[in-house]
């Protein structure tokens, strides 16, 4: 194969990745950034790439302060109950208040959001619950990505973004990004003043229910690889929260998503033999937590929503008490024509999987209570959990310790994130997401206006190194090939599919995956870790046939990376602060003394180290709190 | 296999092969046409069924859970601006539906922000984003800050 | 320069080839062809396929409408009678077979047509000549401006539209023996016709490249899609005919020219748009890399 090297240079925006954050990134860069020049480079087809490639059938991050129906901090105070106190509340707060104005660009673009026909005469949207607004979001992403690429000077699609640049003559400071085409094989170097990193969360890292064809029916898409973190670890940027991995209870085996269902149509759940099972855990629960985050007898009364955490542990809890399977009562709502139409759409709209599933099992939510299950352990940054890189907040907003100069900055100079990869933003999905890469670009120009992007060197040296890294895997798979008669098992290399399943195994058993109960402990945690840095030896050894696997290999270093730094956040925090999520079965209790903190960790790029430390948790008070 | 191609209808012209988030839609060696190559990293998200323009994808749930004798179609049509599935239940019962993709003919709302006048030095420095704050609220309401909302930070232990 | 008016077959005669020998050769191509498809078609009883795909349409109609609980199942299904299937099987050769009525993409269609009309001209023409034992300048045009159309259009395919170069970005001078094979001898066939004819005949080089080309094309039947063809016609009909009889492979059949469906809550937001919406993802072609 013939590689070419091609080198985009005199970048001023570098935006890798272009889902919900990275579109956003680019269409903002272009308003404030009217001469720079704005490069996409996206693994897949920005066209349908990312975690919305099927639609959505709602945006879940809405304030509506337009109808009078809530206020950013109203929604800051949702999340922060929701992930049990810790969260970056100046970044939640910053992404509510801007997050509307997005929202109302897309309706402008054409996108088809419901109207609520008890509110026509102030056209106010579909509430499906209080942040919740519905929509028929087919196209959600081919309409972000054109407003994207209205913009932006030129859209490298099929490129696997591998590796960040790194100046080398300024310590920390971001020089762009490298890569490979993943059709034509070409060798891509993109330099760059400011990198902008939306390549969203990772699945597939622990060990999922089903292993054969079903394995592709992950919650997350399969696509999510984990890259947003796997690039700016090695880059030595600090992450926070990366502990905080995130369990679904969805519908068995499609994974369908139960939003709707829990809050338009009003379906709720019972255990196998018809009884309610919620509350017979919550005051064993309340002690393990304490009462400020579960009051049994008040929340009925505070109309607090439960943690999404606290009724996995009830779900979980009820299921290995031996009362299983959990249904979803639906029989009630499908009465509704109207009602019944929706739940379909809502899965043809997002998670067609699912209604194939029920195609398949003759299974009509009309006349049966379908079965739901709790998945596999994800590690994102916008749904209910905030992993993610430690960024900079807004400068009229946050603390000292959140703020060093630009809004979305990682620690890195130059480095700005958005959706996925922002540490500690739960509850932006793809509204806020694409928020924050507006946040981000505007913040990039500044950062370029400012001289912060002067003087930027790249060595030949260093993209020679990259280049070399990045095609090894063909080199050992064509040598070692020569090695064996035929199939897949050789001494000298591993495919990329055998070192995943062998990621997912580690990360499931020992780092609190599905089959054991998404518990662990400061044993299983170190085991862990020595058995991923043998892992990473072996990546070494990855063969990939063809370039579809060399992306592949690509993705499972990124996973794998991802992976050590969740198992390392996982053993610092010496707590169980999300009970549902995963429990550390030597310390069950949730610990605010000690433990009322932020993680952040550092990767040292040379040794490979890891540091770890705690940042303080600062949040918002209002005057009814201050009484 | 999650993702499958008829051979009747398929015609070799890519669309799906470029389209596909996976990357694993791509063109058989022999038959020069279509086909899943990786069905345990397909999503079933139907991205390249509704890219077809032969109807030549179809999909067949995941062999893991899913039985056979299902069949879930689409018929995605830019050009009327809908989505049309069909369900059909191993069972034969079928469900139609028919929704909206696009309220605009496509990309003719979505502006060249080149073209826009050029924000001011204040602007620039305030924390808002292109046309804020009027789309925050649709009317003279400015953006949310601490100040407006009575609001301030504290360290520690809050709920 | 190449003379449209005669074809070099009967230089062969000076030297030594009579026309029972040429006739030998063309019964031995066809031969080939026709066992090789067989054997093809025996070996992945396709036409049992075929069969059973005919069948399962019928069957689908004769259940009438499925029982559904949400939009709408009438008017969906309708018995074709015979003019109906007459037109149909009209339609299917003027469209499908003779203007290659599969390609959606434009260029791509005129491309086949040409391969494929130069190819049958060539062919024909050739045949006339050999067993009527005499050329004429009508079959001599006919030969040639089949053999030019043939060069036109497969050089035109593997530089312009080869599948896979295309959709895959593979260099064009990849080549997969098993996959390029019939492509390859379809274009050394072209070139080396021409050239036999450019260089006045005879039984030098350029013959024995014809010879060459011509074996190899007819002769890898078996591993080329060539037996492929022969469905395309059953194919397109049948696919014509589920359509018309509403089975169509369960396809959707509702759409937005439906007065019942305007007025349906879900498609409210469409009411005052367009029924054009123009192409969104579809505007460009499919190369995104
Ligand atoms: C099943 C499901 C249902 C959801 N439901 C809702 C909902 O109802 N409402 C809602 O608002 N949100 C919902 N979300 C959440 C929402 O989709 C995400 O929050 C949002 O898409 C995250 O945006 P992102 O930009 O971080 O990541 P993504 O949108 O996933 O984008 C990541 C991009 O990076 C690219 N990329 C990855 N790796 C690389 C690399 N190495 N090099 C180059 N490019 C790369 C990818 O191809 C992709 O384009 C849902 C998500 C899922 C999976
Ligand atoms: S889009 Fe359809 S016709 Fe085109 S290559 Fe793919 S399956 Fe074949
Ligand atoms: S359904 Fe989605 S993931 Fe599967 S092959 Fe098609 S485009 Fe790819």
């Amino acid at each position: 194969m013939g590689i070419k090297t091609i080198v985009e240079d005199n970048i001023d925006i570098l935006v890798v990745g272009a889902g919900l954050g990275g579109t956003g990134a680019a269409y903002e860069a272009r308003y404030w950034g009217r001469n720079k020049k704005i490069i996409i480079a996206e693994k897949a087809n920005i066209n349908r790439s990312g975690a919305v490639a099927q639609g959505l059938y709602a945006i879940n991050c809405y304030m509506g302060t337009r109808f009078g129906e809530n206020n950013p901090e109203d929604h800051v105070r949702y999340a922060r109950m929701d992930l049990m106190g810790l969260v970056r509340e100046d970044l939640l707060f910053d992404m509510a208040r801007h997050v509307d104005s997005a929202v109302h660009k897309f309706e402008e673009w054409g996108l088809p959001l419901m109207k609520d026909p008890k509110r026509e005469a102030i056209g106010a949207y579909m509430r499906e619950g209080r942040w919740q607004i519905m929509i028929h979001g087919e196209s959600y992403k081919p309409i972000v990505a054109e407003a994207a690429t209205k913009q932006a000077d030129k859209v490298y699609n099929r490129i696997m973004v591998t590796h960040l640049l790194m100046d080398d003559k300024k310590k920390n400071r971001v020089a762009g990004a490298v890569g490979f085409n993943v059709r034509t094989g070409n060798y891509h170097v993109f330099k760059s003043k400011t990198t902008i990193v939306g390549a969203g969360g990772a699945s597939n890292i622990f060990k999922p229910r089903s292993v054969g064809e079903g394995m592709g029916r992950v919650w997350y898409a399969p696509w999510s690889s984990g890259s947003a973190y796997g690039l700016l670890i090695e880059a030595g940027a600090k992450m926070t929260q990366m502990e905080n991995r995130i369990v679904l209870a969805r519908f068995k085996d499609g994974y369908g998503p139960v939003g709707a269902y829990f809050l338009h149509l009003k379906t709720y759940t019972q255990n196998g033999y018809g009884n309610e099972y919620e509350s017979k855990w919550f005051p064993a629960l309340s002690k393990m937590v304490g009462k400020e985050y579960l009051d049994t007898e008040g929340q009925h009364l505070s109309h607090k929503p439960i943690p999404t955490c606290l009724r996995n542990h009830a779900f979980i809890s009820e299921v290995n008490a031996g009362r299983g399977p959990i249904h979803m009562v639906t029989m009630e709502a499908f009465k509704d024509p109207h009602l019944e139409e929706v739940g379909w759409e809502n899965f043809l709209g997002m998670t067609v999987g699912q209604a194939v599933l029920w195609a398949a099992t003759d299974v009509d939510p009309k006349y049966e209570n379908p079965e739901l299950t709790t998945s596999e352990p994800y590690v994102m940054g916008s749904h209910a959990t905030g992993c993610g890189a430690w960024c900079s907040g807004p400068e009229d907003i946050s603390p000292d310790e959140y703020f060093w100069g630009y809004n979305r900055m990682t620690t890195v100079d130059g480095l700005f994130g958005a959706g996925d990869t922002v540490g500690g933003t739960p509850h932006a999905f793809s509204s806020g997401s694409f928020t924050e890469g507006r946040l981000a670009a505007k913040a990039a120009c500044k950062y370029i206006d400012d001289g912060k992007a002067e003087g930027i060197v790249v060595s030949n040296k260093q993209i020679a190194e990259r280049k070399e890294q990045i095609y090894k895997p063909l080199e050992n798979y064509t040598i070692g090939r020569n090695e064996i008669t035929a199939g897949t098992v050789s001494p000298s290399y591993i495919l990329p599919m055998s070192g995943l399943q062998r990621l997912q195994k580690i990360m499931d058993e020992y780092c609190g995956g599905v089959t054991v109960s998404y518990v662990t402990n400061d044993k299983l945690l170190n085991i862990g870790l020595k058995k991923l840095s043998i892992l990473e030896e072996d990546l070494e050894h990855i063969g990939a046939e063809d370039l579809h696997q060399l992306m592949r290999g690509w993705e499972l270093r990124h996973r794998h990376r991802t992976s050590e730094c969740v198992t390392q956040h996982t053993l610092f925090r010496k707590e169980t602060r999300w009970p549902g999520y995963y429990y550390r079965g030597d310390a069950m209790k949730l610990d605010d003394k000690n433990w009322h903190v932020l993680t952040v960790s550092h990767r040292n790029r040379i040794t490979g180290k890891y540091t770890l430390e705690k940042a303080p948790c600062y949040h918002l008070v209002g005057e009814e709190d201050e009484k | 296999m999650p993702t499958f191609v008829y051979m009747t209808r398929c015609d070799g012209c890519g669309h799906c092969v470029d389209i596909c988030p996976s990357d694993i839609m791509h063109i058989d060696d022999k038959y020069r046409r279509a086909y899943n190559i990786e069905p345990s990293m397909c999503w079933e998200c139907y991205s390249c069924v509704k890219a077809c323009p032969h109807q030549a994808i179809d999909v067949r749930g995941y062999a893991d859970f899913a039985p056979l004798g299902h069949s879930v179609r689409v018929i995605r049509d830019e050009e009327k601006g809908t989505i049309a599935w069909r369900v059909k239940f191993r069972d034969g019962r079928v469900k139609n539906f028919l929704s909206p993709i696009t309220t605009q003919p496509w990309g003719t709302k979505i502006p060249d922000l080149r073209n826009e006048p050029e924000p001011s030095d204040d602007m620039r420095n305030s924390q808002l984003l292109a046309f804020e704050p009027k789309y925050i609220r649709m009317d003279d309401g400015d953006i949310h800050t601490l100040e407006s909302n009575g609001l301030k930070f504290k360290e520690g232990v809050y709920y | 320069m190449i003379d449209i008016n005669s074809t070099p077959i009967a230089s062969l005669l000076a030297e030594g080839i009579s026309y029972a020998n040429m006739q030998m050769y063309v019964v031995i191509m066809i031969a080939l062809v026709v066992i090789m498809t067989v054997l093809d078609l025996l070996h992945k009883k396709s036409s049992i396929y075929f069969f059973n795909a005919t069948a399962k349409s019928e069957k689908d109609l004769a259940a009438g409408n499925a029982p559904c609980s949400l939009g709408k199942e009438e008017d969906r299904l309708k018995i074709l009678s015979v003019g109906d299937k007459v037109n149909i099987l009209a339609s299917t050769v003027v469209v499908d077979i003779s203007t290659a009525g599969e390609f959606s993409n434009g260029l791509r269609r005129l491309v086949h047509i040409l391969t494929m009309w130069g190819f049958i001209f060539f062919n024909v023409a050739t045949i006339i000549i050999i067993f009527g034992a005499q050329e004429t300048q009508i079959l001599a045009q006919v030969w040639n401006i089949g053999a030019i159309m043939l060069f036109f259009g497969t050089f035109w395919y593997w530089f312009g539209f080869k599948v896979d170069s295309q959709a895959e970005g593979y260099s064009w001078t990849r080549v997969v023996i098993r996959r390029d094979m019939f492509s390859l001898s379809l274009m050394a066939t072209s070139v080396s016709v021409l050239g036999w004819n450019i260089y006045d005949g005879g039984t030098g080089v350029w013959f024995i490249l014809v010879l060459l080309s011509t074996t190899s094309l007819f002769g890898g039947v078996y591993w080329s899609k060539f037996s492929h063809m022969f469905f395309k016609p059953i194919a397109a009909y049948n696919k014509r005919i589920i359509k018309a009889n509403g089975t169509n492979e369960n396809l959707p059949h509702e759409t937005r020219n439906d007065v019942w469906q305007q007025n349906r809550h879900s498609m409210k937001l469409l009411k005052d748009a367009p029924m054009d919406m123009g192409l969104g993802i579809k505007r460009e072609a499919p190369k995104h890399y």
